[in-house]
Order: C-alpha cells, then sequence, then structure tokens
C-alpha cells in the first residue's frame, strides 16, 4: 500500500517481471517471484507501486505510470525484457532494469534502458528515485562493490503481488524467502560470485523471524544459495524457526546430525541435493536427509567435461536406486560470469548466443564426449527414464502428502481454496489444457 | 585453496586491478623479460583471493594495463592467461596456460583470442 509520509507528490511506478518460455514436457508452475518483492520494500513512500507478473496476467502497456521498472532473474526473460522496454521507451517513459539477469547482461541491456540498477537495493531506492524526480536519472547505479548492512533488510512487500494467481487447483505455492546473501564457493556453472560476493553475508536471527511471522503462507523456499556455510548461524536460525511452524524447501543444509536435527524440528520439507556422482557420498547423503524425515530433489547438471554418455546412463540408473523424492535434469547453460562461461569461451565451444536458449534445457555448445544433439537426446532420456514408473506429478503430490499430513498434526492446515478449485496461475484449467 | 605466490613458478607477486564496473581485483603476475627482446606476461586466476572480475573476463583491460605498466610495445609484449592447480576433485579446476592475443586498436587491446599452451611451451616461451 501507498504511504504517504511524506509531503511529495504520489508517483506511479510500475514493476513489470517479464514472461518467459517454459520447458518443454515438464510440469508447469509458478512461484511468486523474490526479486521484486524484495525491491519494493526499498521503495520510499511517496511511490505507488503496480506489480505485473507476466508469467500469470498480462501486461497491458500504456503511459499512466510515471516510471517503469523491469526485473529479471533468468537470462530467459531478458530479451522479453528488452522488448518492453522498448515499447515503453516509444511512449517517452523512463524504464529501469534491475535483478539477476540484468547484472549478468549489463551492458546489452543498457541499449534498452535509461538505467540499470547493479547489486543490492537495501538503503538505494530512495537516491534512484530522488535522481528520476529531478530528471537526473543515472544511465548505471553501480553497487556491485558495496553491499548494504545486512540489518537493512527489512520484510519483502509480498503485499504487491496478486496473491490468487499463484494458486493451482486450490491449493498454495510456496513464497520465496531469503536468510543470507552471497557464497564462499566458486561453483563452476555459478555466478553468485558476482552476483552476490565472495563472502557468506546472513542476515540477524532477529530480522529473518520479524520477517517469517509476518508471513501468512505456512510453506516457503529458501532460495539461499547453500544454508551450509556457516554452521553456527545456521543451527541458530533452525532452532528461532522451529516455533513458527513454518514448512520449507532449501538448497543443501549441512550434513551433520544435530543440525539436520534441528532443520526437521524447524521445518524441513525437502532439500535440493545436487547428485554429481555415484558415490557413496551422495548415497549416505541422501539417506541421512531421510532418516531425518527430510525429502530429497536431486539436481543433476549434464553436459560437464567430465562425463561420458556411459557416465549419464550410469547416472540415471544411480538415481533409480538411491530413492531421490524428485529429480530435476539440467544441462550446463554458460551464463555469464561463471567459470564455465570462461572456460567454454576461450574453447570456442559456444556455438548458440541466443539468450532465449539459456533455460538449461538446450545445448548451446559442443560437449567433450559428445555431440550436442547427442547431449540432447541424453537430457530428454533422464527425464524420461527417472519418471517412467512414477509422473513427476505423482511424485510432487507424494511430497505434498507429506507436509499436509505435517501441518494437520501441527494445526497448521489450511484447506484448499474452493473458489479457487478451477484456476492454475491465474487461469481456468480448461483454457490451460 | 590459498595461492601462495612465493611457491608457485608462474606467479612473483599479486596485481591489483579495477575489473567491470570498477570492482577492486587482484590476480598474480609473473614478468619476465626474454632474451629476444619481448616481455612475456603470466597472469594468474587467483580464485577465492580474487575479490572481483576473473582475469579471462577482463583480460583485455588487464593486458592493456600491464602492457602499460612495463613500459613494453605492443607487438614485443606476450600474455599468457594461467588457472592453477586448486587439486579439487572436479576436472574443472586443473592447471591451464593460455597464449591470448588481441587486436591493436592504437591505445588498448580488444578482442581477445585464446590458445591452449602446455606446460612445457609455456616454460620453453619463458626461456625464450
Amino acid at each position: 500500500m501507498p504511504r504517504s509520509d511524506e509531503n511529495k507528490k504520489i508517483m506511479k511506478f510500475k514493476l513489470i517481471y517479464p514472461r518467459w518460455e517454459k520447458l518443454e514436457g515438464q510440469t508447469i508452475f509458478y512461484l511468486p517471484p523474490h526479486g521484486p518483492v524484495v525491491m519494493a520494500a526499498d521503495l520510499p513512500s511517496y511511490v505507488e507501486v503496480d506489480f505485473t507478473d507476466e508469467n500469470v496476467e498480462d501486461l497491458i502497456i500504456d503511459e499512466t505510470p510515471d516510471l517503469i521498472g523491469i526485473s529479471m532473474m533468468l537470462t530467459t526473460q531478458i530479451k522479453r525484457g528488452w522488448a518492453i522496454a522498448d515499447q515503453y521507451r516509444k511512449l517517452g517513459k523512463k524504464v529501469i532494469f534491475g535483478g539477476i539477469s540484468t547484472m549478468l547482461h549489463a551492458e546489452e541491456t543498457m541499449l534498452h534502458a535509461d538505467s540499470v540498477f547493479l547489486g543490492e537495493v537495501e538503503g538505494r531506492m530512495k537516491e534512484v528515485f530522488e535522481d528520476f524526480s529531478k530528471n537526473e536519472l543515472k544511465k548505471v547505479y553501480n553497487f556491485i562493490n558495496n553491499p548494504p548492512d545486512m540489518g537493512l533488510i527489512g520484510p519483502a512487500r509480498r503485499d504487491i503481488l496478486k496473491e490468487d494467481m499463484y494458486y493451482h487447483k486450490g491449493f498454495r505455492m510456496v513464497d520465496l524467502f531469503h536468510a543470507s546473501r552471497g557464497c564462499v564457493y566458486d561453483c563452476y556453472p555459478c555466478a553468485v560470485r558476482y552476483l552476490g560476493g565472495r563472502g557468506f553475508r546472513p542476515r540477524p536471527i532477529d530480522r529473518v523471524v520479524e520477517e517469517l511471522s509476518q508471513m501468512e503462507n505456512n510453506r516457503l523456499f529458501i532460495v539461499d544459495n547453500s544454508l551450509a556455510l556457516d554452521t553456527s548461524w545456521e543451527k541458530d536460525l533452525f532452532r528461532a524457526m522451529i516455533p513458527l511452524k513454518k514448512k520449507w524447501v532449501s538448497h543443501t543444509i549441512e550434513d551433520k546430525d544435530d543440525v539436520l536435527d534441528l532443520a526437521a524440528q524447524a521445518g524441513a520439507w525437502y532439500v535440493y541435493q545436487a547428485v554429481f556422482d555415484r558415490s557413496h557420498y551422495i548415497r549416505n547423503r541422501i539417506k541421512q536427509y531421510h532418516d531425518h524425515g527430510i525429502g530429497v530433489e536431486g539436481t543433476i547438471l549434464l553436459g560437464l567435461d567430465n562425463q561420458t554418455e556411459d557416465d549419464i546412463k550410469r547416472l540415471i540408473d544411480f538415481l533409480l536406486e538411491i530413492d531421490l523424492d524428485l529429480a530435476e535434469f539440467t544441462v550446463l547453460a554458460p551464463f555469464p560470469h561463471t567459470k564455465a562461461y570462461s572456460d567454454l569461451l576461450k574453447q570456442g565451444r559456444i556455438f548458440d548466443h541466443d539468450w532465449d536458449h539459456y533455460n538449461a534445457g538446450k545445448v548451446v555448445y559442443h560437449p567433450k564426449h559428445m555431440t550436442a544433439d547427442r547431449l540432447q537426446e541424453l537430457y530428454h532420456y533422464a527425464w524420461e527414464t527417472f519418471y517412467q514408473d512414477e509422473p513427476q506429478t505423482q511424485k510432487m503430490f507424494n511430497l505434498l502428502s507429506t507436509v499436509i499430513q505435517r501441518e494437520q498434526q501441527d494445526g497448521t492446515y489450511k484447506p484448499r481454496r474452493r473458489d479457487l478449485l478451477d484456476q492454475s496461475f491465474g487461469r481456468n484449467i480448461n483454457e490451460v489444457a | 585453496m590459498e595461492i601462495n605466490p612465493e611457491f608457485d613458478n608462474y606467479m612473483d607477486r599479486y596485481f591489483d586491478y579495477l575489473g567491470q564496473w570498477e570492482s577492486p581485483s587482484k590476480c598474480g603476475l609473473k614478468i619476465v623479460r626474454r632474451k629476444d627482446g619481448k616481455t612475456l606476461a603470466i597472469v594468474t586466476e587467483i580464485y577465492r583471493q580474487n575479490p572481483g572480475t576473473p582475469v579471462t573476463e577482463w583480460c583485455a583491460p588487464l593486458a592493456s594495463k600491464i602492457l602499460s605498466e612495463v613500459g613494453e610495445n605492443p607487438e614485443n609484449f606476450i600474455f599468457i592467461e594461467h588457472t592453477p592447480d586448486l587439486k579439487s576433485k572436479l576436472s574443472f579446476y586443473g592447471e591451464t596456460f593460455d597464449l591470448v592475443s588481441f587486436d591493436w586498436n592504437g591505445t588498448r587491446y580488444e578482442n581477445p583470442k585464446w590458445k591452449r599452451l602446455s606446460r612445457e611451451q609455456v616454460n620453453k616461451l619463458m626461456e625464450e
């Protein structure tokens, strides 16, 4: 809601999250975006924000807003984001871009922007909007090297979301949440080093609890790159979360029994675990999660230089043995600002530079041990083989059943919204079918 | 893994540079004045010890800056990128060397192109 505690004219800010093409043949669902709600929390009180997530609703482009903001997370959003900006700029509107993929593709995005914002927003939006008011918007707001105090990160503005759009047949999707930023690792396919810095920056636990307490949704996806970077903070976080009775999905948790025990008590529902080989370590790790009642979605990256065709087939067989609850297969996408990109660029192996194809489902480079076409076939083979006995929708329903049981036990269960039973992400299910 | 320049044949010192978006950045550097009068620069990616832009992403501006600091002519300057062996289980973090060639636009290098070299080839280039 707009706040008018400052003697300034209300400014209309249109914030847009561009749509992207979904991967062929996969279950389609939409989560409420995170970047825009975090950004909106830093807007000055005189700014009235109108948010459109183009994945779940149509965008109407008109001259009503004073300023346009385009928030982009994925590389596959950027061409659509640029097209939207071009249309608004033809109407004489100023456009500012921000978000993860704006940072990854900043120079190209500047060609379609009046301004690009690089870095994290907390404490910075006042300057941006004052500059705009004075018609002095800067071409680049560069805060990459100057991350804000983590204590400044307040509750995200989820009130800007059209909540009903994120239901499927009356079931509410998870809300996204973050408890830390940055990462100490420099993983081959990952750009977090560039985006969030090389240091691990946890939010103060009391600020995390403050935000979680305000969230009406009981089901969350904690989007932090890894919760396993500071044991003491991780355990404090889980202890603080126990009374809140949230149920959550996250990336990796430390494989120490005391940590996993606390995570389970804090509501760990399932975790994403990278499965990169067929080792006992991986097998034991999956078992360890399951022993604590935590489900596992394996994330499997295909097409690395150490994988032959035979390795990939054996890995898929291994996945079927280790009792994963879900598996998500991707092919290596060499996003800018990753070591994967640098290595493949140096070797002249990237053959497709259309950013719409950087969806981690399409091969855009020459793999080392097979042709690009063969890797593409193996990607489809992996999905089909893993889900041939039990479809992905059934496996997802199994996980959902687990969380519903736990919610019923601790009194947090909210029944399906009967008024949305025939709706799927803002559309009538008959239209979607 | 920490990289100690004192124990690496291909690093004599750290070199600070401003990377993309003016990010404070750091690499390893060895300058070899060759017998044939040319100057060889080996820059080493130091991963976690580099707070900013990796050398590969910034190699043309980085090569231009080092060229300026060593006071060499562009045609007498040889630029090699080095990634050290991080002793990782992953093959992507093994040792590599690449000879980088550029276009010279009159004031700075542009359009890098990389050619993989072996350690032996690099040692030979250092001795020429």
